[in-house]
């Protein structure tokens, strides 16, 4: 098929401006797309690991390159897949919800998208010249000049500064625009749940982000011009402590928006206002402060005096509290709800049991003798990945499912969905529950090879066949949004019949968002539209009674 | 469009998006300057030699300078909307700014003339990334005052840039006061 001179012109047009745009919604898609590509860049470098580990003793790849490998399938996998998408998201969907026309500051934030894409450049430019191997978190002075010669510690770091620049600007662009741009009427604990979280999320990227700037800086100091901050004479565990400083709190950057998601995508399905809106809201706030507070918790092998080791261990078990707040509060959401099956509300509830399972071992390591046993075993890789996969991806993928029909106006195929679903749930179950016990095992993680013990390479044979079900998933998913995009049944405005601002406008929204506001006087304004009867704001006591049930108009299904 | 009123709400809170912006960057940047002290002065403790080799009377002219240019640029907020004066307060307060950047640079080469470079002391390390890294905030923000300045010059510094002077001016009474902290830890103090 040869397209005519004049339509491939208007497609180059076409691609151009919206490369140039500085439209919210169209940078929202750009950073998910980022992310998306290079979700597939760290996934097929996560599979050759895996083959790698598939048996004891396989020399598919040497030791160096392992670790070239599992370096930057972590940076990758933190920097350029996940954090794009959640910005991608907030960037998309916080401007809708709060009822603006846009970001305050449209022009930083097609800026600060192409800062980060250049950050991603720059990593894989490392390519060329030796590529970085001393582990995302990079711990001097295994990333100091002596251990790591070639400039691709240079480059990572480089790297760094680019997207640390790029979401630290994002950040303070989405708090702005929280700030100054809410609908009239709405105040901060009318936001829906998602904008609540990527507003909190955006202050503690604008906190955790210098920190790692200033260990960069410090990191580069030495290997540039020679200088003594992490060696000869220097302190390495300063650059733990501050890797850690901004590590720690990264890890609640990539999971805030992610229950963010999850408490937009399960009031929805089960038909019922979230539970306990208030603690859920507040449960952020007190994470917030909280995720700089346990930041040690990464360094209780490292023989930091024993009172530190204490505070920082019961810091680390009280932030388990306004976690566990939030998981009850959707469980509560659920209880009794009326709930629909639908593909984003079986991401959801894979979500609900796998993030647990991952703050449960997570909990687990605050107990410091469990810590001394199992840190730096595979058991910690078990634990991290059902947390940043179990949890927060699959998150992403609930509120991909979500608001696909927001975004391009069609359906995603349900049967694909639904296949692709249980190929991936499975499929990560697989590769990840059994780490566990390869952990407790005493299976070392950041090893290219292990010895032939019982068990080891049966079990980490059914991990590696699991990523590769995984990885189909994935590539179905893929392969949905494709052909959806043509062939999906067109959504309408609110297909999944929800009552946030952002189905108010059609979809995909025009330019500037919204023709009309509908008036926000609730937290769920088209509830109160439909409904002007008996609006969430009209009757505090009979909403008293209902908050947290169901409703008779909302039963799906009647009991 | 009938309701196109309802899709602009007016922005809630007074203050505008640029300062609010800038407020919170220059907390990340407190973040950065905070972490490299601390590390710093962790490290001083194993480098007794401390800071005898500095110019202290040298740097406190040029210092004086970087702060009177916080006077021209509060002078220039001031006046913003008398297009000549301003504008050449704003160049003003640029130019002190550069003539600042000069400053450092020549004191370094002194000192690495004298010997002292990064790699010599734990203390030459931080004295060198601190330095560093706050001239480098005020070559930027001089930078950005030209600009302004030729903008002034230009009559093109409208209402609609109220956001960007704003920012401007929060950004470099900033920079100013870090220097304050800098060069009382790195000239004056001889501990620990
Ligand atoms: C596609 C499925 C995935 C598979 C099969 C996989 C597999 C692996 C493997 C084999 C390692 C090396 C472990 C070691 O040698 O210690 C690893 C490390 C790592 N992975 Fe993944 N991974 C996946 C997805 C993810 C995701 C979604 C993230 C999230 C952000 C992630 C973050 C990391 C990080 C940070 C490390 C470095 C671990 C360390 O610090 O030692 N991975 N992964
Ligand atoms: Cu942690």
């Amino acid at each position: 098929m040869t397209a005519s001179p004049t339509r491939t012109r208007t497609r180059l047009r076409g691609a151009a401006s919206l490369l140039a745009s500085t439209d919210h919604k169209v940078i929202g898609l750009l950073y998910l797309a980022l992310g998306s590509l290079y979700f597939l860049i760290g996934g097929l470098e996560a599979l050759v690991m895996r083959v790698q580990l598939a048996a004891p003793g396989n020399a598919v790849l040497t030791g160096e390159t392992y670790n070239a490998f599992f370096t930057l399938h972590g940076t990758t996998m933190i920097f350029l897949a996940v954090m794009p998408m959640l910005l991608g998201f907030s960037n998309y969907l916080l401007p809708l919800q709060i009822g603006a026309r846009d970001m305050a500051f449209p022009r930083l934030n097609a800026f600060g998208f192409w800062i980060t894409a250049l950050g991603g450049l720059l990593l894989y430019l490392s390519l060329l010249e030796g590529p970085p191997s001393a582990g995302w978190f990079a711990y001097a002075p295994l990333s100091e000049r002596p251990f790591s010669m070639s400039l691709g510690t240079d480059f990572w770091a480089a790297a760094l500064i680019f997207m640390g620049t790029g979401s630290t600007l994002t950040a303070i662009n989405l708090i702005v625009t929280t700030l100054r741009y809410r609908a009239p009427g709405m105040g901060l604990w009318m936001m829906p749940m998602f904008s609540w979280m990527a507003f909190v999320n955006s202050v503690i990227i604008v906190f955790a982000m210098p920190a790692l700037n200033a260990a960069l800086v410090m990191l580069e100091v030495d290997r540039a011009l020679g200088g003594h901050n992490f060696a000869h004479g220097g302190s390495a565990l300063l650059w733990q402590h501050y890797f850690w400083f901004f590590g720690h709190p990264e890890v609640y950057i990539m999971i805030l928006p992610a229950w963010g998601l999850i408490s937009e995508v399960i009031p929805v399905y089960a038909r019922k206002p979230i539970f306990g809106y208030e603690f859920v809201a507040g449960s952020t706030l007190a994470i917030a402060v909280l995720s700089f507070a346990v930041y040690a918790h990464h360094m209780f092998a490292v023989g930091l005096s024993r009172p530190v080791n204490l505070a920082f261990a019961a810091s680390t078990m009280l932030i388990a509290i306004p976690t566990g707040i939030k998981v009850l509060n959707w469980v509560a959401t659920l209880w009794r709800g009326s709930i629909r099956f639908e593909t984003p509300m079986l991401y959801a509830l894979a979500f609900l049991v796998q993030f647990t399972l991952g703050g449960v071992t997570g909990v687990s390591f605050a107990v410091l003798p469990i810590d001394w046993q199992v840190t730096d075993t595979y058991y910690v890789v078990a634990h991290f990945h059902y947390v940043l996969m179990g949890g927060t991806l699959f998150a992403l993928l609930s509120g991909l499912h979500h608001y696909y029909p927001k975004m391009t106006g069609r359906l995603l195929g349900d049967t694909l969905g639904k296949a692709a679903f249980w190929l991936i749930t499975l499929g990560f179950n697989g590769v990840f529950l059994v780490q566990h016990a390869l952990g407790l095992m005493g299976m070392p993680r950041r090893v290219y090879t292990y010895p032939d013990l019982p068990g080891w390479g049966a079990l980490n044979r059914v991990s590696t066949v699991s990523a590769f079900v995984m990885g189909a998933g994935l590539v179905l998913v893929l392969v949905n949004l494709v052909v959806s995009r043509q062939l999906g049944r067109v959504a309408g405005d609110n297909p999944w019949r929800a009552w946030t601002l952002e189905w108010a406008t059609s979809s995909p929204p025009p330019a500037g968002n919204f023709t009309r506001l509908p008036p926000v006087k609730s937290r769920r304004p088209l509830w109160d539209l439909a409904h002007p009867e008996d609006p969430d704001h009209r009757r505090p006591a009979r909403h008293d009674r209902t908050h947290g049930h169901i409703r008779p108009e909302e039963q799906e299904h009647p009991r | 469009m009938s309701g196109s009123h309802a899709a602009a709400p007016p922005p809630i809170s007074r203050v505008s998006s640029g300062r609010m912006g800038m407020a919170l960057f220059l907390f990340g940047d407190a973040v950065t300057f905070t972490l490299l002290i601390v590390g710093h002065l962790y490290l001083r403790r194993h480098a007794p030699q401390g800071a005898p080799h500095l110019d202290l009377s040298g740097t406190l002219v040029f210092s004086v300078l970087l702060w009177a240019s916080s006077g021209t640029l509060w002078a220039a907020e001031r006046l913003r909307d008398v297009p000549r004066v301003s504008g050449v307060l704003y160049a003003l307060t640029g130019l002190l700014g550069l003539t600042f950047v000069a400053g450092t640079l020549q004191e370094w080469l002194q000192l690495v003339q004298a010997g002292y470079g990064v790699s010599s002391t734990l203390f030459f390390t931080g004295y060198y990334t601190l330095t560093g890294l706050h001239a480098l905030h005020v070559l930027l923000g001089a930078l950005a005052l030209l600009v302004l300045a030729a903008l002034r010059f230009r009559d093109r510094l409208g209402w609609r840039r109220r956001g960007v002077t704003d920012a401007l001016g929060l950004y470099w009474h900033f920079v100013d006061a870090v220097w304050v902290l800098l060069f009382l830890l790195l000239y004056v103090w001889r501990g620990p």
